[in-house]
This record gives C-alpha cells, sequence and structure tokens, in this order.
C-alpha cells in the first residue's frame, strides 16, 4: 500500500499544534465537504482530509505515526513496522503479541464515528481493528448498519433495475482469525426511486459480534444528471425546440417522455419559455411525477436568399413590433 | 479472498408509508436524540404521535442525514444545520430553474 503523508494533506509543517492541526482541518472540510462543496474529486479530498485529521488530532496516534519518520513521501510503497504500536499506553483493547494479521476494514470499534470502510488501507494497516489502537469492542454487541451510495440512471430511476454490488466484510473464522470477504449482492431497485430515497436491506450490513442481530444496509439512491430531462422530485423538464409557425399556429407534436414518444398539442399563440404539463409522465409512484416540456421557438436562419425574402416578407406584412411596450 | 453470490435480494425502498421512531433515527442520522427533538422544534419534522412513541416518515431520512453530516463534519450547530439544508435546496432549485433557462438561450 502507499503512505499517506497526512501533514502534506492537511497542509501543516510536523511540528503543527494541535490547534493549527485543528484550524487547517476545518477549513479544508469547509472546502471540500462534498455536501456544501464545488470543487471536483470534493468527496475523495474530504475523505482524505477526514483520515489525516483522525491520525494527527489523536496524541497517541501521531505519536505513532511521527515514530515512522519523516523520510517518507506520499505514494511510496509501504509496509508497517513488526514492532508497530508498541510502547504505547492504549485506554482500550491490549495488544496481542504474536498474531499476525491481515488489516481488514468494516466492524470493530476504532476510530471516531465514521465507517471503518471510509479508511484508506494504509490508514487500516496502522490504525484499523486489528491493531493495538483499536478500542475492544468486548462481547455481544449489534452489527451496524452500513450504508452506501448507488448511481442509477434516470432511465433506471423509471424502469426500475437490477443492481450488483461488492460489500467487504470481515468474517471471523472458526480459529478467531479474521479474514476479509468479498460478498457480492444483487439487489432489484423498483421503479419510481427519487433522488436521495434511502433503500433497505435487511441484515446486509455489519455482522454482529458475538450473538448480536446484524445490521442493515441502507442505500442512497442518486440520480445520475440526463442530457435532455432535469429532475425535480418525480416531475421531469424537457426543453423542446419549436419552429415559429408550430408555435404561432398551434400543432400537435410527438414529443419524447421517458415512458415513451407521446402526442401533445402545442397551442397557437405559444411563446419561448411557456411550459406544458403531462401529467403522469415523470417517474413512477403515488402519486406520480409530471413531464413540464418547456417550449423553446427556434428561428430559422436567414442564410439564404429565398429564406431572406420570407423573413422580408414578415416584416412587411405583419405590423409587428415587439417593442411596442418597452418604449412607454 | 472468497466470493459468494447470493441471490437476488428485494430492496425495500422506504417512502412515506414507512415511519421511522426517534431511536432509529438517532441511528440512521447519526444524530444526538436532543438534536432530533429540537429539529422538531424548528418546524423539520412532521411528526405523528404512535403508542410506541413519536414517527416520520422515512422520506425526511435524507434530510436528516444531511443535517447529521453537517453537524458532524463542518461542527455546525442544530439551528445552523437547519438553516444550511434549508438554503442548500433553495440553491438546488434555483439551480435547475437556472438550467432551465439557460437551456432556452443556448444555441440551437
Amino acid at each position: 500500500m502507499e503512505y499517506r503523508d497526512y501533514y502534506k494533506i492537511l497542509g501543516v509543517e510536523r511540528s503543527a499544534t494541535a490547534e493549527q492541526v485543528k484550524t487547517a482541518y476545518r477549513r479544508l472540510a469547509r472546502k471540500f465537504h462534498p455536501d456544501v462543496s464545488k470543487e471536483k474529486d470534493a468527496e475523495a479530498r474530504f475523505k482524505e482530509v477526514q483520515e489525516a485529521y483522525e491520525v494527527l488530532k489523536d496524541s497517541e496516534k501521531r505519536a505513532a505515526y511521527d515514530q515512522l519518520g519523516s523520510e517518507w513521501k506520499s505514494g511510496q510503497q509501504f509496509r508497517p513496522p513488526p514492532d508497530w504500536g508498541s510502547g504505547f499506553e492504549f485506554s482500550g483493547g491490549g495488544a496481542r503479541p504474536g498474531r499476525r494479521q491481515r488489516a481488514y476494514r468494516g466492524g470493530g470499534a476504532g476510530a471516531g464515528e465514521f465507517s471503518q470502510e471510509d479508511f484508506s488501507d494504509f490508514f487500516s494497516s496502522l490504525f484499523g481493528g486489528e491493531t493495538p489502537f483499536a478500542q475492544a469492542g468486548g462481547g455481544a454487541r449489534a452489527g451496524r448498519d452500513h450504508h452506501a451510495r448507488v448511481d442509477i440512471s434516470l432511465e433506471q430511476a423509471y424502469h426500475g433495475t437490477t443492481r450488483t454490488l461488492e460489500l467487504r466484510r470481515p468474517q471471523v473464522k472458526s480459529d478467531g482469525s479474521v479474514a476479509l470477504e468479498t460478498h457480492t449482492v444483487r439487489v432489484s431497485i423498483p421503479a419510481g426511486v427519487t433522488e436521495g430515497q434511502l433503500i433497505r436491506l435487511a441484515g446486509q450490513g455489519e455482522p454482529a459480534a458475538g450473538g448480536g442481530a446484524a445490521g442493515d444496509l441502507y442505500l442512497e439512491a442518486h440520480i445520475l444528471p440526463h442530457a435532455l430531462y432535469q429532475l425535480d422530485g418525480r416531475d421531469v423538464t424537457l426543453t423542446f425546440p419549436v419552429a415559429p409557425w408550430e408555435a404561432a399556429r398551434g400543432a400537435s407534436l410527438t414529443m419524447p417522455t421517458l415512458g415513451g414518444a407521446v402526442e401533445m398539442q402545442v397551442r397557437a399563440g405559444s411563446q419561448s419559455g411557456q411550459k406544458l404539463r403531462l401529467r403522469g409522465r415523470g417517474l413512477p409512484g403515488s402519486p406520480p411525477g409530471d413531464q413540464y416540456v418547456q417550449l423553446k421557438v427556434v428561428l430559422p436562419p436567414a442564410n439564404t436568399a429565398e429564406a431572406k425574402a420570407v423573413y422580408e416578407e414578415m416584416r412587411a406584412k405583419l405590423n409587428f413590433d415587439p417593442r411596442a411596450d418597452l418604449a412607454r | 479472498m472468497v466470493r459468494v453470490t447470493t441471490h437476488v435480494l428485494e430492496a425495500h425502498v422506504l417512502t412515506d408509508s414507512d415511519w421511522i421512531g426517534a431511536a432509529e433515527i438517532c441511528q440512521m442520522c447519526r444524530l444526538e436524540l436532543a438534536a432530533v427533538l429540537e429539529l422538531g422544534d424548528l418546524g423539520l419534522l412532521s411528526p405523528r404521535e404512535t403508542p410506541s412513541g413519536w414517527q416520520v416518515p422515512a422520506t425526511a431520512l435524507p434530510r436528516l442525514r444531511l443535517i447529521g453530516r453537517l453537524m458532524r463534519d463542518l461542527g455546525v450547530n442544530v439551528s445552523g444545520a437547519a438553516l444550511a439544508v434549508e438554503l442548500l435546496e433553495a440553491q438546488r432549485a434555483l439551480e435547475r430553474r437556472i438550467r432551465d433557462l439557460e437551456a432556452l438561450a443556448a444555441d440551437h
């Protein structure tokens, strides 16, 4: 795995005080928090920053991390030293000498409140569940819920879809050792899921320790942006180009919807920006959403002699002043 | 690593017919009970009373989870997080409207 330079990530010197570390973290957290940030890669950067702070804010972890030495560079290949964690006193679980465990994610008490799945392999190898730094679990404990995000297209939200997920979970073997298992789960997502909606898969969260109930897996649905439609709740909006004669005289036009093409009546005297509503043509649900069609009147270009002549005729015969009200 | 393929699982989509109790909200949204009650006072929740305590519709959860994240990650207090959430939602609505208007103005 690759070494991570937590000081560099937070933009502080190795000699930074706890206050300086905290200030740096708060500034970067505000900058990259995925819910409010417009920066690209905000989520990845935020996780990086959170992990760095998780280590540098804790005097024990920071001291242990510093012991690795300042010669390491970000991205270099790295292994924790064999006597990792020795010489530290821990408030929670003790070191288990002689146990060479592969680091794992998920389960266990571990650092802070956020999910172990968020940590890098680098962090897990140094501070994860099987290192002396993890707090003691102890006793029967219900498995925690896991949360994951699933991105679906608008069409998939409309029709429903099946999605395959890979979940990595620790499994305790009969000899007491822990191995990371990849568990493939196929989920049937029904039609009509909206942005941010939660989907529960009972019992697919963290397995229980010592007899408790397994946690649930919650998927948070995110609907990817679509080239044609804009989504708002269950409603969709489509911008629909029309010719001037179609808008002025009205027309019966074929229009796309998520469920297929439909005929729609454009009323005579329509203008750009006007919205028409196709009831029930949005995402399914009770009640289903609507499709709004925003008309966009597009002018034919006056790029041939004939076209110019037609426009000249319009000017001469229509007696039309669009600025009549402006002069007031 | 051992791969184990399971059957297709039926997912239960949480809708406004699913009611979530206070304890579950605290766990799922990682909020303290005091914070959840304060959000109720601020009018962000429309709970119903049942014999087993009060409940909110599951459709409130994404918003509550967002509040939980803002409070935890950015150190915002309850009223700050509530205000932030309302502003973020208003911002998204405005962005949608802007995209509509830009679609009108764009070259065809």
